[in-house]
């Protein structure tokens, strides 16, 4: 793991604006890199800006200031258009609440994201769906599925298009320990096995030990902490 | 199609009872213009048909000043040069027996051939019987007193065949033949000598049609006492007379559009709104904006194409209907017209899809740039409620003032065109459905004091919904705010017209008894000096009433008898009283305030009239309010209008009887009696004024079926929006559910919400409604018509608004309600 940083934040800030007011700050120039093949846990309480940080990364949030630069190229500079080919071809994103597009059914919510990134093989969707233990659900609606299946569908949605980079944002935090223990270690699992880059959000234990780097938002500022120490989320 | 855009669409069959109604709602939207449209343009359609059916290849038309010429004319004609064909025609309206009015065309066979061949040749020519059409038939058309020709369309409806016998108010006419008709408007063909006998008009005629080949030189000849117009000439003027008509008929019918694309705004707002959240979740999958605004776009302009595909099939038939009505008025008002149905064609689908998308565009436009503006990391943080701050409603509101304020600019800058009249009437009503926002912000403390007396804590809820939803809520509160203020300012309008039409029939038409005949005929000069004679009759108006051509455009004459009006009517002049009357006695006219207008006439002007014997100066004594035509009335003396026209043709007769007279009922008899001994209808004031409010309000039928439409797209309007806030607002009824609040505190806070925003509209409408009124009286009807209306303050329309904002209130919440006993007693928190 020594290669060249896929994302690298440097003196990142992201204030909101209060009341006319000079806004609350969610990041206060927040610094690190994240290189090809990490899984890096982004720790912090509820509010510390680990959704912030995320939809940054993503392009579809802008900072106030400092700069992102993802594969060496500022974020920034990349524009509206470059930022919209970063989300559709490099980066796969996994939410909290699933956000699958309810009017669409399994298989078509795994296949969009391989429209948009024009590579529309129906087979590879549904063998994505396949690998994800949901042969057979592929015309059901996300209102049919469970939470679990339904988060499943979800990584089969950031995966299928094989990303460079996966950001999770607390994707076990609407599930139960066991559902949530099982759609970590896929996750997990499909990381290793593409070596995709990850950066996942979360305050649960068990995605601590599965990282390789962790990563803590304090006070609008990201420290880097031992992924063995025992501390708080 | 791609995935990106079935996800929109697929919303269409997941929120189907929303779908519908917004579907509903266009379809209604787009069937009243295409209605109005079809049925005003079949109308016209029919109109010019019949005008080139019946004119065949004439070039002019020969008529007098006013009134019917002597036939002696004909012998001038037949000698002179310029006239390679002429045929003298009588063109009469004749009652059926059911009570339909029919065109009768008396001509004389022989010389209207080289006219109208086609007329002449195929009647009595169906089914390719022509060589049959036999000889005797032609003689019997000739010989015989009461026989016609009859339309075959007409034939059919009245199961008639030659050999029948067609009943009318003027006899039992025999059938001899039938001819097809293009135009398919009813007609009876008789020899014009048998006409001029069942008319009473022996020895006149009506015109004579021409074919001139040196129409110049011709003109030189006839120049004093006829009127020679072209052909074309003459449909123009016709259908300038309509003008007014149509663009007051076009106007209404964008009213319901109006309100449908209010509609449409609604609609598209939800979509935006309810879609927000998962264009978040595209963006952040990478789709592009235009790939979103195209499936925005997509959803949006297929339902606008399919509810206006299905209007323009609804508007067919709505225009089948309204066909003959606005056929009736077109009769009563302006001249006699007898429309075909409009045809089916697929263009008016087309036309609908068009009309529909179109319309659907114009309403998402704002929508649309909200969607392109909308932030992909708000809408994931799952905030999809649209919650709009007071500041943009005041904004809305400053911009919605400055329109209302150039709405009225236009209306006081643009003096006479009535086209910115109505352009100024929208200016001003689209301002004020921007002013809804803010009003209620502003009502929004009151509004929850008095939901939370009446209802508890659901009515607080209530309240704080609608003053949250802001952007849902003001544009569903502005659409059926504009519908009911057009139904408050269409009623009050109506409702002072028709008050204004009751007090001057109440001054002009004073007399006891009138005599007149149902169709165009004459009253008898003979029955007129033999009631003069009888004793106890103190006054007797000897009425006529024709058209005048001044100044190159169509206007009415009357005669009358000044010095009875004088002493036994009131009529109201716009300056001084009865005193006018010395003047008409004395040879002036007094014009009406419509001819005034039209022609910028004045009391002390004269006017140069074409007269039997040239042009004649005849001075203005005054100008008098009437509603007889807006196309003028000059009003003179009898003595005058026969010095001038010799037209001795009475129209009615206006009987007075002293109401002290002991005898009065027996001399009443007496007139009654004298009058059926001709065949001619006698009929009270009373009868009178009920006949003449009879065709007000047919005239104004097509108003109030518009205004109803467009309380119909409106009510729909109010239910989505109710519906719309019921659905997206299901996961907090669920919190309200899981914090103790029952299922019927849950429908209470939905019918509270319905209730609240009905009220609101109608508050508004208040205001508004009364200002469209006034607009509509003091600016529209003047410009459009020439003629003061007086604004009458009922509480009728109100009261009417009132009770349609209520039953809309309650009725667009009932399927929520019932959406939310159904699904009693889990209505979910859970996330979609």
């Amino acid at each position: 793991m020594t290669s060249d940083p896929i994302v690298r934040a440097i003196d990142l800030w992201k204030e909101y604006p209060s009341d006319g007011r000079k806004g609350t700050a969610a990041l206060c120039g927040a610094t690190f890199e994240v290189r090809a093949g990490e899984i890096v846990a982004l720790l912090g309480k509820s509010g510390s800006g680990k959704t912030t940080l995320l939809n940054l990364l993503a392009g579809i949030d802008r900072p106030t200031g400092g700069r992102i630069e993802v594969e060496g190229r500022n974020l920034e500079a990349m524009g509206e258009r470059g930022r919209t080919e970063w989300r559709r071809l490099r980066l796969g994103f996994v939410f909290q609440f699933f956000n699958l597009l309810p009017t669409l059914t399994a298989f078509e919510n795994i296949f969009l994201s391989l429209e948009l990134a024009g590579k529309p093989d129906r087979g590879r969707a549904l063998q994505a769906l396949s690998d994800i233990g949901l042969e057979g659900k592929d015309h059901r609606y996300p209102h049919e599925l469970s939470g679990g299946e339904q988060q499943r569908v979800a990584i089969a949605r950031a995966f299928v298009k094989e990303p460079l980079l996966i950001l999770a944002d607390e994707p076990t935090g609407n599930l139960d320990t066991h559902t949530g223990r099982q759609v970590l270690d896929l996750l997990v699992e499909r990381c290793r096995r593409s070596s995709t880059t990850m950066i996942m959000a979360s305050h649960a234990a068990s995605t601590r030990r599965s990282a390789d780097r962790v990563l803590r938002i304090v006070d609008g500022e990201v420290v880097e902490e031992s992924p063995a120490a025992d501390v708080e989320p | 199609m791609n995935t990106v855009t079935r996800s929109f669409l697929r919303y269409m069959l997941r929120r189907r009872s929303l779908t519908l109604l917004q579907f509903l709602g266009i379809a209604c939207g787009v069937a009243a213009t295409a209605g109005i449209v079809l049925s005003a343009r079949a109308a016209l359609g029919s109109f010019s048909k019949a005008v080139e059916f019946l004119n065949g290849r004439a070039t002019h038309s020969l008529e007098r000043p006013a009134g019917p010429m002597d036939e002696s004319v004909l012998a001038r004609l037949m000698s002179d040069p310029a006239v390679e064909a002429f045929s003298p025609v009588i063109e009469r309206s004749i009652r059926l027996a059911d009570g339909e009015v029919v065109r009768l065309l008396g001509i004389d066979p022989f010389l209207d051939r080289p006219l109208r061949p086609a007329l002449v040749e195929t009647a009595g020519s169906q089914a390719g019987e022509r060589e049959k059409a036999s000889l005797s038939d032609r003689l019997a058309f000739l010989t015989q007193p009461n026989a016609v020709y009859l339309e075959s369309q007409l034939a059919v409806k009245l199961g008639l065949a030659p050999g029948g016998t067609v009943k009318t108010a003027k006899g039992e006419l025999e059938v001899i033949g039938t001819f097809p008709n293009p135009s398919g408007e009813p007609l009876l063909l008789m020899d014009i000598g048998h006409a001029q006998t069942l008319f009473g008009q022996k020895g006149y005629i009506d015109r004579v049609d021409l074919v001139l080949d040196d129409a110049a030189a011709f003109l030189s000849r006839w120049e004093n006492g006829y009127n020679l117009q072209t052909s074309l000439g003459r449909r123009e003027a016709m259908i300038r007379m309509l003008q007014a008509f149509r663009l007051n008929l076009e106007a209404l019918s964008l009213l319901a559009l109006f309100v449908g694309i209010f509609l449409i705004y609604n609609t598209a707002m939800f979509t935006v709104v309810s879609r927000t959240r998962d264009a978040g979740i595209l963006r952040s999958l990478g789709a592009r904006r235009s790939e979103i605004v195209s499936a925005f776009l997509t959803e949006v302009l297929l339902l606008g194409a399919v509810g206006g595909a299905a209007g323009g099939v609804l508007g067919y038939w709505l225009s089948r209907l309204l066909t003959s009505e606005v056929g009736g008025t077109i009769s009563s008002l302006y001249f006699f017209l007898k429309p075909a149905p409009p045809s089916w064609s697929g263009w008016i689908v087309v036309a609908g899809t068009l009309i529909g998308a179109l319309a659907c565009g114009l309403g998402s436009l704002w929508p649309l740039a909200e969607l392109v503006r909308s932030d992909p990391a708000r809408a994931l943080s799952g905030r999809t409620a649209d919650r709009r701050s007071g500041s943009n409603a005041r904004k809305l509101a400053g911009i919605g003032a400055a329109l209302m304020a150039a709405g009225l600019f236009v209306l006081a800058v643009s003096s006479s065109r009535v086209y910115a009249g109505f352009a100024g009437a929208f200016g001003f009503l689209i301002g004020a459905s921007l002013l809804t926002g803010l009003a209620l912000v502003l009502l929004a403390p009151a509004l929850r004091r008095t939901l939370d007396r009446l209802g508890g804590l659901p009515g607080k809820v209530a309240a704080g919904n609608i003053r949250l939803n802001l952007g849902r809520t003001s544009v569903a509160v502005a659409a059926f705010m504009v519908a009911l203020s057009m139904s408050i300012g269409l009623s009050a309008m109506i409702g002072s017209f028709r008050r204004s039409v009751e007090q001057w029939l109440d001054n002009q038409i004073s007399g006891d008894l009138y005599i007149s005949s149902m169709d165009e005929s004459d009253v008898p000069v003979s029955l007129y000096d033999e009631l003069k004679a009888i004793p106890g009759i103190i006054g007797i108006d000897p009425y006529r009433s024709t058209l005048l051509h001044y100044r190159g455009t169509s206007t009415y004459v009357s005669a009358v008898d000044a010095a009875v009006l004088q002493r036994l009517a009131s009529f109201r002049f716009l300056e001084g009283g009865q005193e006018n009357w010395d003047r008409v006695k004395a040879g002036a006219a007094i014009v009406s305030e419509s001819f005034a207008r039209r022609f910028g006439v004045k009391a002390g002007d004269t006017l140069t009239l074409d007269a039997v014997r040239g042009p004649a100066p005849v001075a203005v004594a005054a100008v008098f309010y009437d509603y007889t035509s807006e196309h003028g009335v000059i009003m003179m003396d009898r003595v005058r209008y026969l010095s001038l026209f010799e037209d001795p043709t009475i129209t009615s007769l206006g009987i007075f009887v002293d109401p002290k007279n002991p005898r009065r009922s027996e001399i009443l008899a007496d007139v009654r009696r004298r009058a059926n001994e001709r065949d001619l209808p006698v009929l009270t004031k009373d009868e009178l004024h009920g006949n003449a409010l009879r065709v007000f309000d047919a005239t104004f039928a097509v108003t109030l079926s518009m205004r109803v439409i467009a309380i119909i797209v409106a009510f729909f309007g109010i239910a989505g929006a109710i519906l719309t806030l019921f659905i997206e607002r299901r996961r907090e009824f669920g919190i309200y559910r899981a914090l103790g609040f029952s299922t019927a505190q849950v429908s209470a806070i939905t019918l509270m919400e319905g209730l609240a925003m009905g009220f609101v509209s109608f508050l508004l409408s208040l205001g508004i409604g009364t200002a469209m009124a006034v607009l509509l009286i003091k600016v529209i009807n003047l410009r459009s018509f020439n003629w003061t209306i007086f604004f009458h303050l009922t509480a009728g329309p109100y009261w009417l608004a009132g009770a349609t904002a209520l039953v809309a209130g309650v009725g667009g919440s009932l399927y929520p309600i019932y959406k939310a006993w159904r699904t009693y007693p889990q209505i979910q928190i859970r996330e979609e």
